[in-house]
């Protein structure tokens, strides 16, 4: 079943109105443990209460609206709209970067080798695989993280995995 | 501000204006990355320097991250930032007529009279209005903070609630943390890395470089051929009679509403194009090549940063991303912008004023002598500049704290930045309210302090009362507008 732009944004609205709900509750769950005001009028719950409070009130409109596109019929030209394609490199790149920082942060991996996979790795799922960009993005990484790795360590002091 | 001057032409702080002006120049020519995204970037690199030269890089690359912009509007029609969109509606058709040259002869001209103009101002207007403002308590502060963030909020492109939300989430982001005026943990829920709170620039970075990369890797990039010849760039004497007034009156179109927070150089160029259209004899030529269209467009567009940097620097309020992205760097050197800035840090204050000139004057003779080698960083193939970009992303996060919990951050707020863009919620606002946020609530905590808890004290503040009743104008506005616009449509049918 072919769903309409109109609809998948409603849907899409609902989404991101559920997360801000969960996000609300954060709020006033954190805020109930937070003492009461002693020193000052206000206190330090208060703002998460004021904020929980108006993210509630903003939310509503949108929901009212992402409802009513929802249920309200398409018109008959919505079902010849191009398909709204996947992003699928951006997807690729995000798994390489989550993957990066995993390698580097849990795994331990040496920052020039974990530097040069993950710019031949992106690298291609940007361009596209080919021998020849594969040899292109194995010298950049290694280049880049040999110069980065000097700089940081020589100059800035600061030292990775 | 001679000594600021003196500072500026010391040669470690010239190198760093030169470099960050061509960096900019660069980075602003190719479509999809932006000055906030290279001034974040480049921040961490800036912890170790002195105060004054990480202001000095900064403020060379915003100016050249805006004029950058229009060599690829112009020669592709593709402008290389969101403020050099109105460039390309004159500037593509001059090219295609073979008038390239005297499109970016114009162009470069008008940016560097606009930027001059809005220096005027900034430099003018700046001492006195930080005077001004140190007459302001808690509560202006409170009052000027939220009617920022509202303005902000209403004039990003979109919905109104959208907008709204979006700095509304931007302030609950920047909650946890210590509380600083009790000394207590608050929304940390016993994690130990969430003491110090989101930091800034994880939270810019992701929000900005790492949805935009992921965008950017995601769409097709079209490389034409650039077309521009060998030829002298073009520019004449009798242009000061031609264009001289269109220059002046866009740039202060420019300078104006980039004091505005929200509004930005975007508008700034279309405001002042549409008023340059509508004052022209030949209004009908805009559009088709026609040289008024691209001198307006360049003029309030540079001119704009000028007028930002006036808020900023007077009463610390950021009126775009990336003014807020200036305020994290003066903040990361504890350097506390608004009014204190001229007193406790003068060096810092008007070294801010010194470089934007002098970036302006560099930006020129880059522009002017390197057009068509910048040009060329357009054939730069996209996996090779964001898999570079990315490794940029990841380092500069760590590089702060030396502690990869920023580095997830990042790349949380990467996520986070990309939903909210799926979804029609502009991140502008959403940034600047995590920004702001502290400083609101410190406000508004000082303010009930002084006031024993009575909130009615804020009447017997006209200055306060003003900024509230223009964040509840702002507001009203465009519901007040929305409904005439209704109400005229029923009567006609």
């Amino acid at each position: 079943m072919q769903i309409s732009r109109r609809k998948l944004r409603a849907l899409g609205d609902l989404g991101l109105l559920a997360a801000v709900a969960v996000g609300v509750s954060v709020l006033f769950i954190g805020a109930a443990d937070l003492p009461a005001p002693r020193f000052e009028p206000l206190g330090s719950a208060a703002m998460p209460k004021i904020l929980g409070v108006l993210l509630i009130l903003l939310s509503l409109p949108i929901a009212f609206r992402a409802i009513r596109n929802l249920l309200r019929r398409d018109p008959a030209d919505a079902k010849q709209e191009p398909p709204i394609q996947l992003p699928h490199r951006g997807v690729l790149v995000f798994g390489a970067l989550l993957a990066y920082a995993a390698a580097l942060d849990f795994g331990r991996v040496p920052f020039v080798l974990a530097t040069t996979v993950f710019v031949a790795l992106s690298g291609m799922a940007i361009s596209g695989i080919s021998v020849r960009s594969v040899l292109i993005y194995i010298f950049l990484g290694l280049g880049l993280s040999l110069a980065l790795s000097y700089i940081f360590t020589n100059f800035l002091y600061v030292r990775f995995a | 501000m001679l000594d600021a001057f003196a500072a500026l032409f010391q040669w470690q702080n010239l190198i760093l204006l030169v470099g960050g002006t061509a960096l900019g120049i660069v980075v602003g020519a190719i479509p999809g990355l932006t000055a906030s995204m290279l001034i974040a970037l480049t921040l961490p690199l800036t912890f170790r320097m002195d105060p004054v030269g990480a202001v000095t890089l900064l403020i060379g690359q915003y100016v050249g991250g805006i004029s950058g912009g229009q060599i690829t509007a112009i020669l592709l029609r593709m402008p290389g930032t969101p403020a050099s969109i109105v460039t390309t509606f004159d500037g593509y058709p001059m090219a295609q007529s073979d008038r390239a040259e005297r499109a970016l002869a114009l162009g470069i001209t008008a940016s560097v009279v606009g930027g001059i103009i809005s220096w005027f101002f900034l430099a003018g207007m700046s001492p006195s209005l930080a005077k001004f403002a140190l007459q302001f308590g808690p509560w202006e502060y409170f009052t000027l903070v939220l009617m920022a963030l509202v303005m902000l909020a209403v004039l990003a492109q979109g919905s109104l609630a959208k907008g709204l939300l979006a700095a509304a989430l931007g302030m609950a982001f920047a909650l946890p943390g210590i509380d600083s005026s009790i000394g207590q943990a608050r929304l940390t829920f016993g994690n130990s890395a969430l003491l110090s709170g989101f930091g800034l620039l994880p939270v810019l970075i992701g929000a900005f470089a790492i949805s935009q990369i992921l965008r950017d890797a995601s769409s097709p990039r079209t490389t034409k051929k650039v077309k521009v010849s060998r030829r002298k760039l073009p520019i004449y004497i009798s242009d000061i009679k031609t264009h001289g007034p269109n220059m002046l009156r866009s740039s202060v179109i420019g300078t104006w509403i980039g004091l505005l927070p929200g509004i930005g150089a975007n508008i700034a160029a279309l405001v002042a194009y549409s008023t340059a259209k509508q004052l022209s004899k030949e209004p009908e030529k805009f559009g088709t090549g026609h040289e008024p269209g691209v001198v307006a467009g360049e003029s309030a567009n540079n001119s704009s940063i000028g007028g930002a940097l006036i808020p900023l620097i007077t009463m610390g309020i950021p009126g775009s991303v990336t003014e807020a992205i200036l305020i994290g760097a003066l903040v990361i050197h504890n350097l506390q912008p608004g009014p204190l800035l001229f007193q406790n840090s003068p060096e810092i204050a008007y070294g801010i004023i010194a470089a934007y000139l002098v970036a302006n004057f560099i930006m020129l003779v880059m522009m002017w002598g390197a057009v068509r080698q910048i040009a060329k960083v357009i054939y730069i193939p996209k996996g090779m500049l964001l898999s570079v970009i990315l490794v940029f992303c990841v380092v500069g996060s760590y590089a702060v704290n030396s502690n990869f919990s920023d580095v997830w951050v990042m790349i949380a707020f990467g996520a986070i930045g990309l939903v909210l863009e799926a979804t029609k919620v502009p991140l502008g606002p959403f940034v600047i309210g995590f920004v702001l946020s502290p400083i609101a609530e410190e406000q508004l905590r000082a303010s009930l302090m002084m006031s024993d808890g009575v909130w009615s004290d804020i009447l017997d503040r006209p200055y306060a009362l003003f900024f509230l009743f223009l964040a509840l104008a702002t507001v009203a506005w465009p519901m007040i507008m929305g409904r005439l616009a209704q109400k005229n449509k029923k009567s006609r049918s």
